[in-house]
Parts: C-alpha cells; structure tokens; sequence
C-alpha cells in the first residue's frame, strides 16, 4: 500500500520505481524542487540553440514588460519529463505528456513539481497522473497530464 | 455567431491572422528534416537541463532499462531538428526571421505549452525525420488584449520508417 498517500520512491537513478499494483488514484507523486541560476539559463539558450533575448538579457525583456528574464517554456517542461521518468524508473515508459505554460517562471525561483494519481489501468499496464509546476506559495505556472507504462 | 470562448468573429475588423495563414492550415510549414540524433548534442541538452539520468550517459544504464543504446532525453527531438542559421537573420529580439514559418500581424512570441506522444525512445545514432504541419491558428481574447495561438504538430520518424514521437506546440503571439 501507498499507505502515507506516497506513491513510491524515486527511479531514475537505478532505483525499481512505483509498482503498478501498489498505486490507487489520488495518490501524490513525491515532490521535485528546481531552481535555477541565471548561468543554467543561459546554458539553456546554448543547448537548444535559442537566442531569444527574454531569457538572457535583462533589460530586453523589460522591454517585453517583464521584471526579470524567463524561465524557457521547453525547460520546465523538460523539468516536467525528468520528474516522471524519474519517479517511474528506468524500466517504465513515459507515453504521454501535455503540459501548458500559463505563468512565468524565473531564475533564482523555488519551482515544485507536483503530481497525483488520476487513474489506474491494470489491464494495460498505466497511469494517468496530473502534474503540475507551481512556486513555493502554492502559485501554478504549469499544469499538465502525463501517461506512464509500468512493467511488471 | 462566434465569441464563444473569446474566439473572435470573422467579421472583427483588428484580425490579426492574414488570410494566406489562415488558408495554410493543415499545410506542411517545411520541407521535411532529417538529423542523427547526436550523442554530445543530447548530453548537453540533458546536463543544461539538469536531467542527469544514467540512461542520457552510460551505456550499461541503457541496455539495463532495455534501450538498444543510450537514449536522448524525451523532448531533445524537438531541439535536434532546429536548423543552423547565421546570426544576420536574428532579429532584434533574438528571434530568428520568419522562425516560425507563420505569418501574423504581431511579432511578440510566448510559449503556450507542449502535447507528447512517445511511442519509442530515441537512441542516439538514429537518424529521425521531422515533418512539422500548421496544425491551427486562431484569435482570442484575452485579459492582457487579443492574441493569436498558433499550433505547430511535428512527427517525429526514424531510420526505420517508425514514428517515434507526435508533438503539438502552441505558440502564443501578441
């Protein structure tokens, strides 16, 4: 059982993940924290070959009218894959995953990720969860779903 | 009729999608790319990220978690495809020209959010083909003033003829 409404420990780094039978719908994945420097951002930018300057060059994006630079939409969403392949482990398959970027997010910020178990699929072998991106005070930037198939 | 869910009727004088956009959709917005997935390119990605899964870097990982080879993080796909450009065609904000490949009467460019499907892991190595459609464009009203959302589907096919992977990224422009 879940029993603390826990949903298993983490996976990612050789750990087995959650096993199917033991998840029940509302059970909350454990929670992940990131936070990122502005040097990580710009690591960012060169990685994925993206030189908009909102998330880079300060004064540009108060030009855009915003208080700081951004957090790249991509990124937290590539926070968001790294959160659920890293709670199901290197032998499940994450199938799908939809998030939307609906508030900023910046650097040198607490971001959580969230998620609780929405369905439960013995007869295929999936989860659905929801997941979300919020801020320390409990502020949503990124809600999102996610599909995940767990081996035996 | 219209105005429900703040979609703007056709009628409003201040559209701000031009007709040859609205008639390209469904069309491909490029001709199709093809790219080896890059064993560097996708560390880089991955450690920029913070994403240090074993399964990103060490072969044994891999084969453990019954990969052929080392994987690329799920979303690299996308970032793999992006076309080398020179810096004259960045525009003021860092944007690249016609980047989109959609023409709007509004420049500024946010992210709206992304739809995945994974239906097999990328390996590094592979060669994946990446066709990206004008899936849906339209005007909406917001409480910040109207703007346009813009839906780009991609799939994502490797060397096997396989689809891999199906994103829709929605691009929001004001």
């Amino acid at each position: 059982m879940s029993g603390q409404g826990g949903a298993g420990g983490q996976g990612g780094t050789g750990g087995t993940g959650p096993r199917l039978a033991d998840l029940s719908v509302g059970d909350e994945l454990p929670v992940m924290t990131k936070n990122a420097s502005r040097a990580q951002l710009f690591l960012y930018s060169a990685a994925s070959f993206n030189p908009h300057r909102i998330h880079y060059d300060r004064e540009y994006a108060a030009v855009e009218g915003h208080p700081d630079i951004l957090v790249h939409g991509p990124l937290q969403g590539s926070w968001l894959t790294q959160y659920l392949t890293d709670w199901i482990g290197p032998r499940a398959r994450l199938r799908a995953v939809t998030w939307q970027n609906r508030a900023s997010a910046f650097p040198e910020q607490d971001l959580e990720f969230h998620g609780r178990v929405t369905a439960v699929h013995l007869e295929r072998n999936e989860v659905e969860v929801e997941v979300w991106e919020q801020t320390a005070d409990g502020a949503v930037l990124m809600p999102g779903t996610a599909t995940v198939f767990l081996p035996e | 009729m219209g105005g429900l869910g703040g979609v703007c009727s056709a009628d409003m004088a201040t559209s701000l999608i031009p007709d040859e956009t609205l008639a390209r959709v469904g069309e491909l917005l490029a001709e199709p790319v093809t790219v080896t997935i890059d064993r560097r390119e996708s560390q880089r990605y991955a450690l920029a990220v913070g994403d240090e899964n074993p399964v990103y870097f060490d072969e044994e990982a891999a084969r453990a978690a019954r990969h052929r080879t080392i994987i690329a993080p799920p979303t690299f796909v996308t970032h793999a495809i992006v076309p080398p450009r020179s810096n004259d065609q960045l525009r003021t904000d860092g944007l690249w020209r016609d980047g989109s490949g959609v023409r709007l009467a509004v420049a500024r460019m946010m992210f709206g959010g992304e739809e995945w499907d994974f239906l097999e892991p990328v390996c590094v190595g592979d060669r994946i083909t990446a066709e990206t459609r004008l899936a849906g464009v339209d005007q909406k009203d917001g409480s910040k003033g109207p703007f346009v959302r813009v839906v780009r589907e991609t799939t994502f096919t490797n060397q096997d003829g396989t689809v891999v992977a199906r994103s829709r990224q929605i691009g929001i422009a004001r």
